[in-house]
């Protein structure tokens, strides 16, 4: 089967990508607080990620009493699963995705809004408080940044004429003046920032808030089916970077088309360098990966108040304005963006 | 090729599922505003299938009326249930005759 | 059977199990998690009817927001199911009865001749149901569409006015008086002179 050959080759590099987030992840923190970070395991530390797989893999999963024994197991399946999923129709260069439809733009939407389902059946299947309290602090959370993320999202959809990744892409083309990343600013920020709420990173990160409830959600969980809650976290940091660079910047888009004379672009091997292409994509996530681990590095934890005020008084108002503002620009048909 | 019948009966017993549910959990006011979600669905099936069978987008349109009124429906009859909850403690049907003569 | 009707008849079965998992379970989590499943079969089988959008629109909206909401009211109430199931085996032959009668009429209706309609081809792979969706409300539609909009503020704010109140007794803080603080009110200068032994 051709599609299954598809979804291994897709899977398999982006699993690998998690395991080497999370190490990522402990480097670079380690080197912002003037650490190391783990560089026992393999060259410099690089095996690390497989013994946390292979030590998760061995240690048991307990059930607590009186929780519910088959809510339980399915919550970590119901978390990974929709963040998966979203990756079918995520294009990696011009016409590469798994499934290229009509509306993928909404099929992301609908799937990453189920995410919350992992964290509510988690929580309210351990029977327990701590759990509890986190799930439902992260599913109110979730669907008030959604409302912000749907905002955005219009606004890209209002710029592009489409629905279809693919084709938001290539609205994008000319020249890196013409990424949405400069009509769109307000809304890119907005976007980005409901990303990071979205996935209860840093500094949004009250649903996990191992200082105030212990951790959340997953207190009761361990071995392999904690570890899918993580799995599942970090598959979920990688879409929200991968769409950001799809949606406002450009996705395999070259940042130096339309500045470069076209000879430099037919050069033997610097040509398909500088030329669009899957790398531009993979480094501009790697870049938006980046900022999630600077931003867990940087800054404190919000309060829940504070988390529900952005949401709801700052990002929300803002994006509508600048939806008003997009909408006249695209009826004058203002500039190199909106003609 | 599915005859359109297929789909009014799936939507019938759906219907008819959810009419029992009302008759069976008559006291628990969650699962009758469940059951009137599934009520919704029932009839938003036999639009669809029927939009799709007759090649009328009109159908389609009526759905999504119908979703965006459920979804006010369903938001306020909640906020009403938790209103009820607060005052009276509980959300059972047969405790709430205030009114009785 | 082809592949059409083998998903067909799977996702009907799925479904109708889900509807009767909503009236029957004992815990109105299950039940509600039992919904969400049945608006997903449903979700599919509209995608089967080359409705694409509602059917992502139904699980954007259902799934990911009302039943959440549902979720939340069902985990944050302490209800008593015990007693809510009272009554469940006596009316039970009642909503028998009732629902066989109505599946009798409701099949009798639907299973005539007339409904026996084969389906239409289906749509090139360039056709977008969205486009051709958005292009009839936009234009022949637009003020339901208005109105739609205008019932949905309505319930927003409804849903607000309803469930606000305003505590006594929590720590709030305003922002706004915590940056206009002085100096003069927190802190009093006092003049004294060292004591001596």
């Amino acid at each position: 089967m051709q599609i299954s050959a598809k979804i291994t080759l897709l899977l398999t590099p982006l699993l690998l990508a998690v395991a080497y987030t999370t190490f990522a992840e402990r480097k670079i923190i380690g080197y912002m607080q003037i650490r190391i970070g783990p560089n026992r395991v393999g060259p410099r530390g690089f095996l690390q990620p497989i013994a946390d797989a292979l030590k998760l893999l061995t240690k048991e999963v307990i059930v607590p009493t009186n929780a519910n024994r088959y809510l339980f197991l399915t919550a970590p399946v119901l978390a990974i699963a929709p963040s998966l999923a979203a990756w079918a129709v995520v294009p990696f260069d011009d016409g590469m995705a798994i499934a290229d439809i009509n509306a993928g733009l909404l099929y992301i939407l609908a799937l990453t809004s189920l995410g919350v389902y992992g964290i509510i059946v988690a929580g309210w299947a351990s029977n327990s408080r701590y759990a509890l309290l986190g799930s439902l602090r992260s599913a109110a959370q979730i669907i008030s940044y959604e409302i912000a993320m749907g905002f955005a999202l219009v606004g890209v959809i209002m710029a592009a004429g489409s629905l279809n990744l693919g084709e938001i892409v290539e609205a994008q083309r000319g020249s890196v003046y013409h990424w949405f990343l400069l009509p769109l600013l307000p809304l890119f920020l907005v976007y980005f920032i409901s990303g990071v709420a979205e996935t209860n990173r840093a500094p949004f990160d009250v649903a996990e808030g191992e200082s105030e409830i212990v951790a959340g959600f997953h207190v009761e969980y361990s071995g392999m089916a904690f570890a899918v809650f993580f799995l599942a976290e970090y598959a979920n940091m990688i879409l929200i970077s991968a769409l950001t660079a799809l949606l406002f910047l450009g996705g395999w888009l070259s940042p130096l088309e339309g500045l470069l004379p076209q000879a430099a672009f037919a050069l033997p091997v610097i040509g398909w360098v500088l030329d669009g292409g899957i790398h531009w994509f993979l480094a501009k996530t790697a870049f938006f990966l980046f900022l999630f681990l600077w931003f867990r590095a940087t800054f404190p934890r919000y309060r829940y108040d504070q988390i529900m005020r952005l949401g709801w008084k700052v990002l929300i108002p803002v994006t509508i304005v600048w939806l008003f503002l997009e909408g006249v620009a695209v009826a004058f048909g203002l500039g190199p963006w909106f003609a | 090729m599915i005859p359109l019948s297929h789909y009014l009966v799936l939507g019938a017993i759906l219907f008819a599922l959810s009419v029992t549910g009302i008759f069976l959990n008559r006291k628990n006011l969650i699962i009758l505003l469940m059951c009137v979600e599934l009520m919704l669905l029932a009839v938003n099936m036999n639009f669809v299938a029927f939009s799709h069978y007759l090649g009328d987008l009109v159908g389609q349109v009526f759905v999504f009326f119908i979703l965006t009124v459920a979804a006010a429906e369903a938001a306020i009859g909640l906020a009403i249930l938790v209103l009820v909850f607060r005052n009276r403690e509980t959300i059972n049907v047969q405790d709430l005759d205030e009114m009785k003569g | 059977m082809t592949v059409e009707e083998i998903l067909f008849y799977a996702m009907s079965t799925v479904l109708v199990g889900a509807a009767v998992a909503v009236i029957t379970v004992r815990n109105p989590v299950h039940a509600a998690l039992a919904l969400v499943l049945a608006f997903f079969a449903t979700a599919f089988h509209w995608v089967m009817l080359e409705a694409e959008f509602l059917g992502i629109l139904l699980v954007l909206v259902y799934v990911g927001a009302v039943m959440v909401l549902f979720l939340f009211v069902v985990m944050m109430l302490d209800i008593n199911v015990a007693r809510m199931r009272e009554g469940f085996a006596r009316f039970l032959p009642v909503g028998l009865v009732v629902a066989v009668g109505m599946m009798g009429l409701m099949a009798m209706v639907v299973g005539a001749g007339v409904f026996r309609i084969p389906g239409p081809e289906r749509a090139a792979a360039d056709h977008s149901n969205t486009a051709a969706l958005g292009h009839l409300l936009y234009t022949e539609y637009v003020y339901p569409f208005e109105i739609a909009a205008v019932i949905l503020l309505v319930a927003i704010i409804a849903a607000i006015v309803l469930t606000l109140r305003r505590r006594p007794g929590t720590l709030h803080l305003d922002p706004g008086r915590q940056a206009r603080v002085r100096r003069n009110e927190r802190v009093r200068m006092v003049k004294m002179h060292s004591e001596k032994q």
